[in-house]
């Protein structure tokens, strides 16, 4: 397989990804301010914090508030990681892949592409956030089953799984980050009621809510929400489970090299990261270090894989 | 000399405005409107169908071109999707023996203007013998200093030829041009017939019509036959421009059906005076490479420096013989318009046989005689540029207005070598269905087309058994090109 069509998959999928991570997070968020009243005058800016993008926000918006940041986040175009971004960038790289894809993976992520460029600030009131972020989760669920249904497991798939599962490991850390920022100057509430729906808020935004209940019951503890989302390795959108998706998508991909190359020197590390802890270990030495950690190792890993298999100059 | 179908029988009102027309060659009927050689089974069916069945067989094509993507790129487009190339499903039939003398003329043609390109940037006998002008080859926009000295494979410069066919009022086959340097329409040829195939099943089988898919792979095979390296398997990579290339469609078609991979400039490098692609496990070397982008931005090194399409060093990497191209650098200079009067000479100086497709007569304005008598009656000739191609700078005279006439004639005096006149061509008519008024109506009337067969050149020479035929859809029209209201039909030859 070419270097830039490998670079075209790995960044359609990653693209839609992120996408998706945006506005799991940026509904997630929304929804936690309507059931906890704001405690500080910039509620929103532990959003940016994770994000790093106060400064890109401040030259465009002059306070953080609820409609000025679902501008930055969900339709800015200069914004290079808004939802609108994001699926400009996934439908731009993927028009070299048609040849490469499904005609009805292209088609749903054309038909994504051509409703984002529709979207105006009214999208916020009518249909409303709730019902804005819900229809996009339809179209991103819809596009992966898509993909599933109709990809052969070759090298297309691969690079796509390595693009997703990249992004979701950093994502889900992310989340957690936030989480935490939230919470950090009020000790207090920890453990509180407030804190509960927090929590459990969080696990809906993954989509986790049930597997939680599954496997711990309804009693919402942090140590437990942290358990499932890093370390179940049968939960789909944990940390766990998608590096060993991304490692097992790696192997095969290396696997085809005409001759045997090195292995990618982050890979053992990240994925071992999350096989051999638990989370109350994790949380007692430092839930934000550990997290820092994961998104650091994914960072340096797609690095690494840029450097093998993509970059073609 | 005008008569009209009288309806027999089981009535057939879409024939009800057709007339035939002495001042040009129809394919289907001849001036009592009686069907020419061929032509019979398929009139017979016309004849006999309900006129409704039309708007269904039409609604049927184009909802099958669809589904397949035979699409011209508009990414913009609201719906999401692309527009099709529009489609006449009344095909037009060539029988066995008329299809004979085409293809043997062709093939000759293609011979000659292949041994002329080699013979331009090797040793030039046919200029040293005076048979072409030397300055009129050499200050040709397409001469291509960097080919000299360049031997392909097979000594073949050109492997794909797309020869545009008109017939005149004789109903005589006419070369009206030369397509040598990237031809594009093949996978129309194809896709129409899988359309028709299955529009039509029943005419098409009893028709016994000659099959047209073997192309890809007969392409295939000319393109491995050019490998310079000997391998077994030499590896084979088409060049396209990208996504946003008009006939990226046929790109991808191709390289889909022939299996290799489909490239762009920048998946290339040049290492060592040999062509490679980039792998994702490593640089893999390429054999042949047939590319679909013009000479100018194939090597920013050699032709245009800011070309991001090509690959730095391509040039260098033929020359040593590491890898081979199709077309070569180049071609261009013998389809040239001012080239193309002397491709009769070249036939006879190269092949010592006479041509077996006449052209049309053609006037260098170079000349000062013939310069003066085609200025005196600029109104009846079609005024071309030598270098262009594809129908662009063209004057037709008797469609001209004075402004534009003056305008022409402006330019021609200015620099009379970079053009050329020709009479104006009747160019033939077939019937072709017409949507008339609203809802469903539809009409068969007659129409403009050519034709643009294919030529592979290989270690032998094959002919597609086939051909795209561009139809004029606008009334009158005399233009095929797609983009300004053209559309195809399929093209049947018929076996012996």
């Amino acid at each position: 397989m070419l270097r830039r069509i490998a670079s075209h998959l790995f960044w359609t999928a990653r693209n839609l990804e992120r996408a998706e991570w945006r506005a799991r997070l940026l509904d997630v968020n929304y929804h936690l301010l309507i059931e906890s009243p704001p405690r500080d005058a910039q509620p929103w800016a532990a959003l940016l914090a994770i994000f790093e993008e106060r400064e890109l926000f401040a030259q465009s918006y002059p306070t953080a508030d609820e409609t000025s940041m679902l501008n930055f986040f969900a339709l800015d175009t200069d914004n290079p990681n808004s939802i609108r971004s994001c699926i400009n960038n996934a439908r731009n790289n993927a028009i070299s892949l048609r040849h490469y894809i499904s005609s009805e993976l292209w088609l749903a992520l054309n038909t994504l592409y051509l409703n984002a460029q529709e979207w105006t600030p009214e999208v916020f009131v009518s249909p409303g956030v709730f019902a804005f972020f819900a229809d996009l989760k339809d179209s991103f669920y819809r596009i992966s089953g898509i993909r599933h249904g109709t990809i052969p497991r070759d090298l297309a798939y691969d690079f796509m799984e390595v693009g997703i599962m990249l992004e979701r490991a950093e994502d889900v850390a992310r989340m957690l980050d936030v989480k935490y920022h939230f919470l950090l100057p009020l000790v207090e509430d920890v453990g509180g009621s407030i804190d509960m729906l927090q929590w459990a808020s969080v696990l809906r935004s993954a989509s986790g809510f049930e597997a939680y209940c599954k496997r711990f019951g309804n009693a919402i503890k942090v140590e437990n929400v942290v358990e499932l989302l890093l370390f179940d390795p049968t939960f789909p959108r944990s940390a766990r489970f998608s590096l060993a998706t991304l490692e097992t998508s790696l192997n095969r991909i290396a696997s085809q090299a005409p001759e045997p190359s090195a292995p990618l020197s982050q890979l053992e590390n990240l994925s071992a990261l999350t096989r051999s802890k638990r989370s109350r270990e994790v949380i007692k030495s430092g839930l934000h270090q550990f997290l820092v950690q994961i998104q650091d190792g994914c960072a340096a890993l797609g690095d690494e894989v840029f450097q093998r298999y993509l970059k073609s100059d | 000399m005008a008569a009209t179908v009288t309806e027999t029988g089981n009535a057939v009102p879409v024939w009800a405005a057709y007339k035939s027309d002495d001042s040009v060659f129809d394919e289907m009927l001849d001036l009592s409107l009686n069907p020419r050689s061929g032509c019979e089974p398929v009139t017979d069916a016309l004849f006999s169908m309900p006129s409704a069945y039309f708007a269904e067989i039409c609604a049927r094509a184009d909802a099958m071109f669809r589904r397949m993507g035979v699409t011209f790129n508009v990414y913009g487009a609201a719906d999401g999707s692309e527009r099709i190339f529009p489609f006449d499903p009344i095909p037009r039939v060539i029988d066995a023996d008329t299809w004979a003398t085409l293809e043997a003329g062709l093939i000759q043609r293609v011979r000659a203007l292949n041994a002329f390109v080699a013979d331009v940037y090797g040793e030039g006998c046919i200029l040293s013998d005076g048979v072409v002008p030397r300055d009129l080859v050499l200050g040709c926009p397409q001469f291509r200093r960097a080919a000299v000295g360049i031997k392909p494979p097979l000594g073949n410069f050109v492997t794909v030829a797309g020869i545009d066919l008109v017939r005149g009022v004789d109903g005589r086959f006419y070369v009206l041009e030369d397509n040598l340097r990237t031809p594009s329409g093949v996978s129309y040829v194809i896709e129409n017939r899988v359309v028709m195939t299955r529009l039509i099943p029943a005419l098409l089988r009893s028709c016994r019509v000659r099959s047209v898919e073997r192309y890809p792979a007969d392409l295939l095979q000319c393109l491995m036959e050019m490998s310079p390296t000997g391998r077994s398997k030499p590896t084979i990579a088409l060049l396209t421009p990208g996504p946003y290339n008009s006939a990226f469609f046929e790109h991808v078609f191709l390289s889909q059906q022939m299996g290799i991979e489909l490239v762009e400039g920048q998946d290339l490098v040049c290492v060592d005076r040999k062509l490679y692609m980039k792998d994702v496990h490593g640089l893999r070397q390429i054999d042949v490479l047939y590319r679909r982008i013009d000479d100018d931005f194939l090597d920013p090194l050699v032709f245009r420096p800011d070309s991001l399409l090509g690959v730095a060093g391509l040039t260098a990497v033929l020359r040593s013989g590491n890898a081979a191209i199709a077309n070569g650098i180049g071609t261009g200079v013998a389809d040239d318009k001012a080239v193309y009067a002397y491709t009769p000479a070249m036939i006879r100086y190269y092949l010592a046989e006479q041509p077996i497709l006449p052209i049309v007569e053609t006037y260098l304005l170079r000349d000062p005689e013939v310069r003066e008598h085609v200025l005196r009656h600029l109104d009846r000739y079609v005024v071309k540029p030598t270098g262009a191609s594809g129908g662009y700078g063209v004057v037709i005279g008797p469609q001209a207005d004075e402004n534009e006439l003056a305008a022409t004639r402006e330019r021609i005096l200015r620099d009379p070598s970079a053009f050329i006149a020709q009479p104006v061509i009747a160019l033939s008519v077939h019937p072709t269905l017409i949507h008339t008024g609203s809802g469903s109506g539809m009409q068969l009337m007659p129409r403009h087309i050519d034709f643009r067969p294919f030529v592979l050149l290989g270690v032998r020479p094959r002919v597609l058994a086939g051909g795209l035929t561009r139809v004029a859809l606008q009334e009158g029209s005399l233009i095929v090109n797609s983009s300004q209201g053209g559309g195809s039909k399929d093209t049947w030859v018929l076996e012996a």
